[in-house]
């Protein structure tokens, strides 16, 4: 066999691994009754904690719904079920297979992107139906949502990246990053209403992205040019991506 | 070409020398048993030569492929059965099984037709579509070795395969190695069994605090000590004073193995003839007595230091 018939041969055994991976986790993990359920009412009680009492039309709280919705669920799973495997030392089955940790991390973060699509679905079908939220472009809807999807599942992957077998280490950590996120990213603050001082933060975060990709679907205006927006985005997978491939084989040294 | 070639490995841990300086290999088709205490270094030289560890120093190949830098195409010739029986326990034997044939890219065809095969050996088609969360120990255990072996794979590595296991499980899994054997799959085997080493292996090695201490075939490590020739003898009733028989002429050391007692020396005959005069003694009976010559334990003992004293009498653990 050449060595470029080799090499297609490994990659798509290399996203089979990944394929069996996210299946694996879907229905071990995502497919309880008590994740599902936890995640449909996540993005209602973060609608009730920001609607309720406040003046205005709860419709334009939408896009941040999805956006938050998306944040919350894509990365909350991996952090726990990754510590509950190494206890179980079936994550040594993981990295003892002959495919890249490259495929290990990505079959890890396709479960909570899949995942998070769905859960995203609930406040897109709220707006829709609830308030009659129109989404005047649907195609920067699609490309923001799956794209800030696998961006934060790939982040989740790498928070759990750190050698724990305990999910309430990774928990307490990536909520330090999360929350923040939440205010510096142009979900309940205008972007042009923060403070000088915290307009640095704001392009360090990849919520800023996507909810402005989102943003443009609902009001058809964006902070950033959508090619930007795309671009930073894909710049975060990948960064998250290769600091989690890396972290996981230094951790494993 | 080896099946397995390691070559002055070294693994330290901060300032903890995991592994100092080991060298051994493994021919093709041969079962290699690897003993040693807690603590010696066998999780380690496993975790390397498996690729999840990097060594800190030397190398070692699978069938010629380096671990460290051809680490895919070295697992492709392996299957692995870990320590731990790791199953998903929220899938079915099934679900476990062709996950991992998915994770070992094996074709749809094969993989279904290799886990029927595999289910059936190890006793458990009947249950292919029962979450696992029910099955034994022994069951789980059986599930961990199908699991490692849907790859067809030409090495092996046996994590303590029957350790804690009952019967039954313990001959299915005993017979899958010598049938691995005789197909010419070579078998790493690390085991705390000494007697399961002594009779699958073809060679063992003994590591201890991280160094090779010896490495032949059982019978030529048992020849090294020939010294260590044994009685054991079972009394009837058990004297309360037992730590007497090291009084015996020639006795250089005493084990109580549950209800008989193993005496430890150079010259058999002389203490049988002690063992009678202190029956007669002790108002007991002598019910049995055996003789032996040196075991693979005695070997194992003798170069790793493992023993306990407990009042003069030397048990083993």
């Amino acid at each position: 066999m050449t060595e470029h018939a080799e090499g297609l041969r490994q990659l798509r055994a290399e996203f089979i691994a990944a394929w069996a991976i996210a299946k694996k986790d879907i229905i071990i993990y995502y497919l309880k009754p008590n994740i599902i359920v936890s995640g449909m009412l996540f993005p209602l009680f973060m609608f009730l904690a920001f609607a309720v009492g406040r003046p205005g039309v709860p419709s334009v709280m939408i896009p941040g719904l999805i956006a938050i919705t998306i944040l919350f669920s894509a990365s909350s799973i991996e952090p726990v079920s990754i510590p509950i495997e190494r206890r179980m030392k079936t994550f040594d089955r993981l990295i003892s297979a002959p495919v890249s940790l490259h495929a290990v991390v990505f079959g890890e973060s396709l479960s909570g992107f899949l995942y998070s699509i769905g859960i995203a679905i609930v406040p897109f079908i709220a707006g829709l139906v609830l308030f009659g939220t129109p989404v005047l472009n649907a195609v920067p809807l699609i490309i923001g949502v799956l794209l800030t999807s696998f961006c934060f599942a790939t982040m989740g992957t790498l928070f759990a990246s750190y050698p724990t077998e305990s999910p309430g280490d990774i928990m307490s950590m990536l909520n330090v990053v999360r929350l923040p996120l939440i205010f510096i990213s142009g979900i309940f603050i205008p972007i042009s209403s923060i403070p000088s001082f915290g307009q640095f933060a704001v392009y360090l975060s990849p919520l800023t992205y996507g909810n402005d990709l989102i943003q443009a679907a609902y009001s058809g205006t964006t902070y950033f040019n959508p090619f930007i927006d795309i671009v930073m985005l894909g710049v975060f997978i990948l960064l998250f991506q290769f600091a989690a491939n890396r972290l996981y084989k230094k951790f494993n040294e | 070409m080896n099946a397995i070639e390691v070559s002055h490995l070294t693994k330290h841990f901060g300032q903890l020398v995991a592994l100092n300086d080991v060298n051994f290999s493994v021919t093709k088709g041969e079962t290699f048993g690897f003993l040693g205490p807690n603590g010696a270094g066998k999780t380690t030289t496993i975790r390397i030569l498996t690729g999840i560890t990097v060594p800190t120093g030397g190398d070692a190949k699978i069938f010629g492929k380096d671990i460290v830098k051809e680490t895919i195409a070295a697992r492709k010739q392996m299957g692995i059965v870990h320590e731990t029986s790791n199953i998903y326990t929220d899938l079915t034997a099934w679900q476990n099984l062709m996950f991992t044939a998915e994770l070992y890219d094996v074709g749809k065809v094969e993989r279904e037709t290799r886990g029927q095969e595999l289910l059936e050996l190890f006793g458990l088609w009947e249950r292919k579509g029962d979450r696992t969360n029910g099955f034994s120990k022994g069951m789980k255990r059986r599930l961990t070795l199908a699991m490692g072996l849907i790859n067809d794979p030409r090495l092996v590595f046996l994590d303590e395969p029957t350790s804690g296991l009952d019967v039954q499980s313990n001959l299915i899994i005993r017979d899958v190695i010598r049938d691995l054997n005789d197909r010419g799959v070579t078998v790493f085997l690390t085991t705390h069994n000494i007697e399961e080493a002594n009779l699958t292996c073809d060679r063992v090695a003994i590591i201890n605090r991280g160094m090779i201490a010896a490495i032949d075939s059982p019978e030529k490590l048992k020849k090294t000590i020939q010294s260590v020739q044994s009685v054991e003898i079972a009394l009837d009733p058990v004297p309360h004073q037992w730590e007497g028989l090291r009084e015996i002429p020639t006795v250089s050391e005493v084990r109580k193995l549950g209800d008989k007692f193993r005496l430890i020396t150079e010259d058999p005959p002389s203490v049988i003839s002690g063992v009678m005069a202190y029956a007669e003694e002790h108002n007991t009976r002598v019910i049995s007595v055996n003789t032996y010559g040196p075991s693979l334990e005695d070997v194992f003992i003798k170069l790793t230091g493992l023993e306990i004293r407990t009042r003069g009498v030397k048990t083993v653990d």
